[in-house]
This record gives structure tokens, sequence and C-alpha cells, in this order.
């Protein structure tokens, strides 16, 4: 079991490896953000740079976590399409392989999509604790792991790359903005505040601040945490079992 | 025997906004295929060829009858089935992002095979893919991809081989090359069943086939016996009359069939029987515009089994 799912780890990223390209390209966008919305809101909110920093850089980073994660689906959807998913379900490897090779290729690869961003932020003068710097990396696996096996899953079920971009940009501008991704949801109008504790993304929002404010004990951190574990062990279940669906 | 198969059937639901219908792929198909042979099933496009591949690769689940697959039962040992199984679908499975040698190497390693690199080179060997192997897939041409996709289904050097439509989209020049492959294989003792819907290639390739249609197997037998079955040979008249041709021409036929103004008439010494058909045809005052002198093929098994030509379904030859 462990592995078939190594060697479906092992080929993933292998051909992410033939184009690093694209995931350099995933990360450019929160770099940038980080390099622009930082002075940006320097000049709105006040203080220094530093202390925009801190409030931002958590939310680039779960924005590439979600974000960069939700869109590795369409991959399957080529190999649905190709035939080579189909080839390899007739083969004797353990079948939950064939999901949980991608999702471990895309946690591994936002891991260091992040440790990247986060070079950048302390580049730019950001200091932040080490504990607090692997719990954040945790955060995000687990938010990495739900965003990407609700992509697989929802590959298999909607097998259409136009349906699924269209599903995911639906979803996408409203949850990223009640989360406060871009601006802190405590500017938001009360309606807005009222809802957004529903959206998980919130949650995992505010944790990575309060880690980044050095607030171990925000109560925060452990909603977060119990939030995406619960909700990444749905997906990745329902990914799996979508599975039955190869040969529609 | 290699796959002995009784009864199997799958009906497909789709739903949609007029409502769920229900499509009866397959509705209970017998197969026996020997070891070492090449076993054909021939049909039209949605004659539930593919169904039944996919059932017998253990892709997915009959919803009824039983089947053994390489000495392992369908429902019971998939898994083993599996170890000993060559699969290539009628896409084919070649990934576009990544190259021939890494995707040998990676099915090559999920079968466990012992050294996996002399593995993929072997198989790239066999099928002229030493050039391409480093290539990403998507630069490859069909013919060639089509070599990868048989490349990738015999790297574990399974003793049974399924091909479904391998030839679907190949030139004439491509398609020949193929069946030499495919011959090989089986010179090799490798068990073959594929799927066509082209009548050529069942009759030069295959050593036995099934001809199926709406989920059937309307005939079994070697391509020779089948044909023979019917009768040598088949006259195709365009008369004035043919209903009345019919009749008059019956003392020369093992059987007759009309469709519009043409009247097919087979016989089993066509040769012998033509001149004295054209007389018979004179004398009752039957204007004759056009007459064709043919060895049957199977699709006129096809159509004297389903009373449907294999070409008029699309699936022109």
């Amino acid at each position: 079991m462990i592995r078939d799912t190594l060697l479906f780890f092992r080929y993933e990223m292998a051909k992410t490896f033939r184009n690093p390209v694209w995931p350099l390209f995933g990360i450019l966008q929160p770099v940038l953000y980080l390099l622009m919305f930082a002075p940006l809101t320097k000049g709105l909110v006040g203080g220094s740079e530093v202390e925009a920093l801190r409030a931002f850089t958590p939310a680039a980073l779960m924005m590439i976590a979600v974000f960069g994660s939700l869109f590795t689906g369409f991959g399957l959807i080529a190999d649905l399409r190709n035939g080579s998913l189909e080839r390899l379900a007739v083969s004797p490897a353990w079948r939950p392989a064939l999901v949980l090779g991608r999702v471990l290729r895309d946690m591994v690869t936002l891991v260091v999509q992040a440790l990247l961003v986060f070079a950048v932020a302390a580049l730019m003068g950001l200091r932040v604790g080490p504990v607090e710097l692997v719990l954040m990396l945790l955060l995000m696996a687990a938010t990495g792991l739900f965003a990407s096996s609700l992509s697989q899953g929802l590959a298999l079920a909607v097998r259409d790359e136009n349906g699924m971009s269209q599903t995911l940009n639906l979803f996408m501008l409203p949850v990223m903005l009640l989360a406060g991704l871009f601006i802190p949801i405590a500017f938001a109008p009360e309606w807005m505040q009222t809802i957004a504790p529903v959206n998980p993304l919130y949650h995992a929002a505010e944790a990575g601040r309060a880690l980044f404010a050095g607030r171990l004990g925000d109560s925060e951190i452990p909603i977060a945490f119990g939030l995406f574990i619960a909700l990444a062990a749905l997906t990745t279940t329902w990914s799996v079992r979508s599975l039955r669906r190869i040969a529609g | 025997m290699m796959i002995n198969a009784h009864g199997l059937r799958k009906t497909f639901t789709t739903r949609s906004r007029k409502g769920s219908q229900t499509v009866e792929a397959v509705r209970g198909v017998d197969l026996e295929v020997q070891r070492g042979e090449i076993y054909g099933v021939l049909g039209p496009n949605g004659a539930g060829k593919t169904t039944t591949i996919r059932m017998l690769a253990t892709l997915i689940a009959p919803d009824a009858g039983t089947a053994t697959v390489a000495g392992h039962d369908l429902l019971k040992q998939p898994r083993e089935i599996r170890r000993r199984l060559g699969y290539v679908s009628q896409a084919g499975g070649v990934d576009d992002m990544s190259t021939p040698r890494a995707q040998l190497l990676f099915a090559a390693r999920l079968y466990g095979v012992a050294d996996p690199a002399a593995a993929a080179e072997e198989v790239l060997k066999t099928f002229d893919l030493a050039e391409l192997a480093d290539r990403p897939g998507r630069t490859l041409s069909g013919g060639q991809k089509r070599r990868v996709s048989l490349a990738l289904g015999l790297v574990h050097t399974p003793p049974l081989l399924f091909l479904d439509e391998p030839t679907t989209g190949l030139d004439p020049q491509n398609r020949a090359n193929l069946w030499d492959r495919i011959r090989q294989l089986r010179d090799q003792g490798t068990t073959v069943l594929l799927s066509t819907h082209y009548l050529e290639e069942a009759d030069a390739l295959c050593d036995r086939l099934a001809i199926v249609d709406h989920g059937v197997v309307v005939a079994e037998g070697t391509p020779g016996t089948l044909k023979r079955e019917l009768s040598g040979d088949v006259i195709t008249l365009r008369l004035d009359d043919a209903a009345r041709g019919a009749e008059v021409l019956r003392p020369y036929a093992k059987e007759t069939r009309l469709d519009g103004e043409l009247l097919r008439v087979y016989a089993d010494d066509g040769e012998h029987a033509l001149p004295s058909m054209l007389r018979t045809l004179e004398e009752h005052g039957l204007g004759l515009k056009s007459v064709a002198l043919d060895r049957s093929t199977l699709d006129d098994v096809f159509l004297a089994k389903t009373g449907r030509s294999l070409r008029d379904t699309g699936a022109a030859a």
C-alpha cells in the first residue's frame, strides 16, 4: 500500500520536475502579492511594513495552500481522457494510491512553495519563531490535503475541464473574500463578519495570523487544525471512493 | 482455456434533465478463448465490445454472469487477474506530460518486475521506440503513441493481452505493421483478445472471433467457418423487380436477401451459377441493371445474422 503510494508519488513528482516552471509561476502570485499589497496596505492601515507583512504573509500562504492545490485535479482529467488512469486502474497497484500519490505530491510542492514565500518575507524583514513556522507548515499541509483531494474528487465527478473551472471559479471569490485573505475581515460590514466564521478558510487565516504574531495560545489555532484535519479526512475519502468512476 | 465467460451482463444508467435512461450495454455474453490464440470481438460501435473487455479486465463489475480469466475468478480474485493481464484501452493510456521511458519504468515497478530498467529497454527495442524514449508523450504521432501503449501493456510480459480497438485511427501502413506485431506476440505464446469494427482486421488477424450486436454474440467461430456456413460467394444484382428475382433465383441460392432494388444471392459456387442465373432472369423477362460477384465476407455474415450491414452502421472498414 505505502509502496504503491510512494511509487505514484515519485512518478508524479518526476513529472512536476520535468516542468518546474509551473509550480514556480504558482508561487509568483503570492510573492508579488507580498511585494505589492503589503506596502500598499501599510499606507491604509498604518504601522510599519513588518507589521503589514505579519498580517499578510499568513494570508498569502493560505492562498497558495488552497488555490494552488484546488487546480491540481485538472491533471487527473487529462489522465482520464488519455486513458492512463484506466491503464493504471487495471494494474495490481493498490487503487487508492492513484489519488493518494497525487495528493502527497501536492502537499510536498506546497511546503516547498511555502518555504520560498516565507524566505521572501524574511528578506523583507519578517521574523517568526521556529515552532510557529513548523505549525504554520503543518496547518498548510492539512489545508493542502483538503484542497487537493477535493480537487481530485471533483475532477472524477465532473470529468470535464470546462465544468471544473466554472465550478472552482464560482466558489473562489466569495470564499477568499470571506476568509479575510486580502482585507482583514475586521474591515467588513457586520453581516460579513457574522457569516465569516462559517468559512473554514477564515479560521485558517486567523490561525496563521495568530501564529505569525506569536500568540501560540490563541484558540483559533486548534480550531483551524481540527477543522482542516476533519475536512481533509472527508475529501480524501470522497476522492478515493470516486475512483470507482474511472470507467464511467 | 484463457478466458471462459458465461452470461456477462451490464446495464448503465445515465441521468440527464430528461430523466434517467438505462442502456443495456451487454446482455448475456459467453466467450471461450483458448491459450495462445488471437480472438476477435467484431461489431459496430455501441455493440458492447468495450464494455465486455472492461468487465473482463476487472475495470467494471458485471451485473450478472461469471468468468474465469487467466485461471482466476473474475469476481473473487481480480488482483490475480490484473497481475497476468496487459490492457491497452481505446484511448491508449499514454501520458502526454511524461516520456515513454518514465511511463514504462513506472509500470514495470507497479507490476513488481524484477529489473524494471531492463524490461523497459526490452519493450522499447521490440517496438522500435528507442529513439523516442525520452521525448514527452505529447510530441509523438498517432502511430508512435500506439506503439508506446502496446509497450506499456507488455512491459510486465503478461500471458494475456487485451486490445480495445487497437488500430482505430491508424493509416493502412501502421495498421499492417501493428497486425504483424500482434501475430508475433501470438507466436511467442501470448493470448490476445481484441475488439474491432474493421471487417478486414477481424478476417486477416483473428484465429477465432465472436460477432456481437446489441450486447449479444450473434455468431462465433473461425473467419473461414463463419463465411462457409453462409456460402462461398455472394452475387449482388440490381433488378427492376428484386422481389420476383428472389423467387425465380431461389433454386441457385443457399440464401437470398432483399435490400431495396438490390438482391443478394448467396451461392457455394458463384462462377458456375452466374450464367444460368442470368439466363433464368432473361427467361422470366426481368430487367437487370448490374451484377457483381464477390467472395462472401464477414460483412455478409453480419448481414445474415443481424439484417444490417456492418458498413451501414457507420463503422465502414
